[in-house]
């Protein structure tokens, strides 16, 4: 009775995701959020992201607090894509443009005890964005127009392999290793409006990324349906190379984060949190441009049964975050807030569900006139075979 | 409740579907949050030019697709030989079945094809046709040229150059060539511009079609078709490239000036070409991206030919490694510049002063060059060998500001991708 319905939409969702992935990640433009290495996705689930980032420190299928793992007996495999809508404002100049991520893929398995494995694969920071600029350069002391085209395309992603432990019910305990490895691939088109005495100038350049960082978490739940979570993330070294030369090296920011749980209610879920991270760990690895600034996020949110369907709840979604971006220009910080909404539907009885949200981000930075404001769509299915 | 966040979830996945394209918009918050722009251009003129030379005679002996017959005494005498090595002794008559032997010829013409565009005089002149053929060594210039003598005239036009149309026929002897039909023999024919001064430029060649030609009726009866000779010899031990360029050629009976000291030429009659190779930087041609790539002559004026009709120069590619010497044969193996896009250049010959060649084309492909492969171009001038007309530029043997030089125009390659 499961099993049918559940392969097909197993056939859908994976046709779905298929044809999200197929979609090669490409963006938008100098953009407030694209900054430096670019901008932080957070490997956060939908379920997390629908609930502006407060769950992350629970959320089992979020990798980033190890102790959540711990007390899951079902295999879980999870996707989810996350495309950006992004408008960005400047001197009164609107830009649109779209995104797409595949964040977000993971698989947990349970094991004896209260132990439970998983490994993701998670974007850590995105630097994907194409700029066209006109102006003049400087040949034989006489400008002459040009435009510039600047593609750049790539990330550092996190793949983490991670264990959860449930010691008892009331306290839970995780560690997880993490690679770090991406690259950041670049292409520079200059063409001359007198094309018949300039040639075009296409230069390329290409950097990759490795690095490791070490992560624990825990989970003690307080009484009166309060928990306590915390974890941290120890950056180890990640370096830069060009070819086959390092170019420069930094460490993997380490973050700590703190997290309070409520569910004293019966089908509702509500959390705030708080995380630091030390992204100033990365500033050695990007050139004399890149500024990096340590930053503070804030997360509230909630989840809370909603009608039912085939007999299982919906689960309905609010938050809200406000977050401090890593990267900015020398002097200025940048901020983000998120009003964030979602929606778990399960789907095939127990056996699998999809997640959706909504997330509305406004960014700006401080002493520019320049604003930016997103729509990020998730979608996001698992699988509980 | 259910209704209306079921219809939520299957409008967001929707959305979220139809956000699964990509859009690439932007620089509206350029410069402020936009990538660091390339590095600066760097413009450098360098004295790059590390061998320069005119070598004369070109084009080779008959392989000019052009027969210049000119006879301008200040600038440039020419004659021309046409050889028809196999005559027919025998024709069809209309195009029948039935063949007969030629034992008679009636109206008997040398027709050239023209190009218009190279007519010059607007008296009357006399083109002169002349039996050449002889049994010394006819590859000695001098030999041929001893036979333009009266006693070897066999026809003769007189027409004003000027006034003349596409193609021009020449009558000559029926008893000449009758009597080399009848002896199985051969008809050598030497033409050159007498009694005034004119200049034509005849085509000899058009991709196998479009040459001189003899024309002649095949029996005195004028109802049988005219029999058409088309250009062909026959030497001796020879390649047929040899046997090509001895169909139809071109004698000067005067020559442009030489070069002189510290000049390059390009053009005259017979035609110079001129040969630079330079020494660029290493840093510049494999590790940058060259924008620009000028060749900066120093034009000195010139007096000779049609010095004020601007004239084409025309880039030629050396494709020879370091163990080919002889620039004569760097020259005859270089390919034409169109083929490594470098465009041909209009100037004219009286004019002076600096004038760019624009190479980046030719530049840009240096970097994949062999090493043994010399950077470097030649010029030609266009119509070489079908117009008396040359530039002259400064060489490297001038006075250091009158050199040629190589301005460069090239962008640093730099890695970028790291923010």
């Amino acid at each position: 009775m499961i099993r049918h319905p559940l392969r097909t939409f197993a056939s859908l969702a994976t046709v779905a995701l298929l044809t999200t992935v197929s979609a090669r990640p490409l963006a938008a433009q100098g953009s407030i959020s694209g900054l430096g290495f670019g901008y932080p996705v957070g490997g956060g689930s939908v379920r997390t992201n629908g609930t502006g980032g407060s769950f992350m420190e629970f959320d089992a299928l979020t990798p980033v607090n190890p102790a959540a793992l711990g007390g899951l007996t079902r295999t879980v495999i999870s996707a989810q894509a996350e495309p950006e809508l992004r408008t960005l404002t400047s001197n009164g100049v609107s830009e649109n443009s779209r995104l797409q991520r595949v964040p977000l893929v993971m698989i947990v398995f349970p094991a004896r005890r209260g132990v439970a494995v998983s490994l993701s694969a998670a974007s850590f920071l995105d630097r994907t964005f194409t700029t066209s600029e006109t102006g003049a350069a400087q040949v034989d002391g006489a400008p002459v127009s040009t435009t510039d085209l600047t593609n750049i395309r790539g990330a550092i992603n996190d793949l983490r392999a991670a264990v959860g432990w449930q010691i008892n019910p009331r306290f839970r305990v995780g560690v997880g290793g993490h690679i770090y490895t991406g690259e950041h691939q670049a292409t520079r088109e200059r063409t001359f409006s007198d094309s018949l005495a300039f040639g075009n100038v296409l230069d390329s350049s290409r950097v990759t990324y490795f690095g490791s960082a070490l992560s624990v978490g825990g989970e003690a739940t307080l009484g009166f349906g309060f928990t306590v979570l915390a974890s941290y993330r120890h950056g180890n070294g990640i370096n830069a190379r060009v070819r086959d030369t390092v170019v420069s090296n930094a460490n993997i920011p380490s973050r700590a984060g703190l997290a309070l749980r409520y569910d004293g209610i019966a089908g509702s879920v509500f959390a705030v949190g708080l995380e630091k991270n030390r992204w100033s760990d990365m500033r050695a690895l990007g050139s004399a441009n890149s500024v990096s600034a340590d930053g503070t996020n804030w997360h509230a949110g909630a989840e809370v049964s909603g009608p039912r369907v085939r007999g299982l709840p919906m689960l309905v979604r609010g938050g809200y975050a406000r977050n401090q971006l890593p990267f900015s220009a020398v002097g200025q910080s940048a901020r983000e807030n998120r009003l964030t909404a979602g929606l778990g539907i399960p789907v095939a009885r127990e056996a699998a569900s999809l997640d959706l949200s909504v997330q509305r981000a406004t960014r700006s930075m401080t002493g520019s006139a320049v604003k930016e404001a997103a729509w990020l769509l998730g979608i996001g299915v698992q699988i509980r075979p | 409740m259910r209704g209306p966040l079921a219809l939520c979830g299957i409008l967001l996945a929707a959305v979220t579907a139809a956000a699964c394209t990509e859009s690439l918009e932007g620089g509206a918050a350029c410069p402020s949050l936009c990538p660091a722009k390339a590095e600066s251009f760097r413009d450098t003129i360098v004295d790059a030019v590390a061998l320069d030379s005119s070598v004369a005679g070109f084009p080779s002996l008959g392989l000019s697709p052009y027969l210049l017959l000119a006879n301008r005494p200040d600038t440039v005498v020419t004659s021309g030989v046409i050889r028809f090595d196999a005559l027919p002794t025998v024709f069809s008559a209309n195009r029948g079945t039935t063949v007969d032997s030629i034992t008679d010829v009636d109206s008997v013409y040398l027709r050239f094809p023209l190009d218009s565009t190279g007519r010059v005089g607007t008296t009357p002149v006399t083109l002169e046709v002349y039996d050449v053929d002889t049994t010394a060594n006819d590859s000695v210039t001098a030999v041929v040229r001893s036979l333009f003598r009266p006693d070897r005239r066999i026809g003769s036009l007189v027409f004003t150059p000027a006034a003349i149309g596409d193609s021009i026929r020449i009558p000559f002897s029926r008893t000449v060539m009758a009597a080399k039909i009848a002896a199985k023999g051969r008809l050598r024919l030497g033409v050159r511009i007498a009694g005034g001064s004119g200049q034509l430029r005849a085509i000899s060649f058009v991709n196998g079609a479009g040459a001189p030609s003899v024309v002649f009726d095949p029996s005195t009866d004028t109802i049988y078709a005219p029999q058409q000779i088309t250009p062909s010899t026959i030497v001796p031990n020879t390649t047929a490239d040899v046997e090509l360029a001895y169909s139809v050629y071109t004698i000067s009976d005067l020559a442009s000036p030489p070069p002189g000291p510290g000049t390059l030429v390009v053009g005259g009659f017979p035609a110079y070409r001129s040969y630079l190779r330079f020494n660029v930087p290493s840093r510049i041609t494999d590790s940058s991206t060259i924008v620009r790539a000028e060749v900066l002559f120093t034009q000195r004026p010139s007096s000779y030919g049609n010095a004020r009709d601007s004239v084409a120069l025309l880039a030629l590619v050396p494709t020879t490694t370091e163990l080919v010497s002889d620039l004569r044969r760097v020259l005859d193996l270089s390919a034409a510049g169109s083929f490594a896009g470098v465009d041909s250049t209009r100037m004219v010959p009286a004019s002076s002063g600096v004038r760019t060649v624009n190479i980046l084309a030719l530049a840009r492909t240096w970097r994949t060059l062999p090493n043994n492969v010399p950077r470097a171009i030649a010029f030609k001038i266009g119509l070489e060998g079908g117009q008396p007309a040359e530039l002259r530029f400064y060489s490297s043997e001038a006075a250091v500001t009158l050199r040629p030089r190589l301005r460069i125009t090239y962008l640093p390659r730099s890695e970028f991708a790291l923010p």
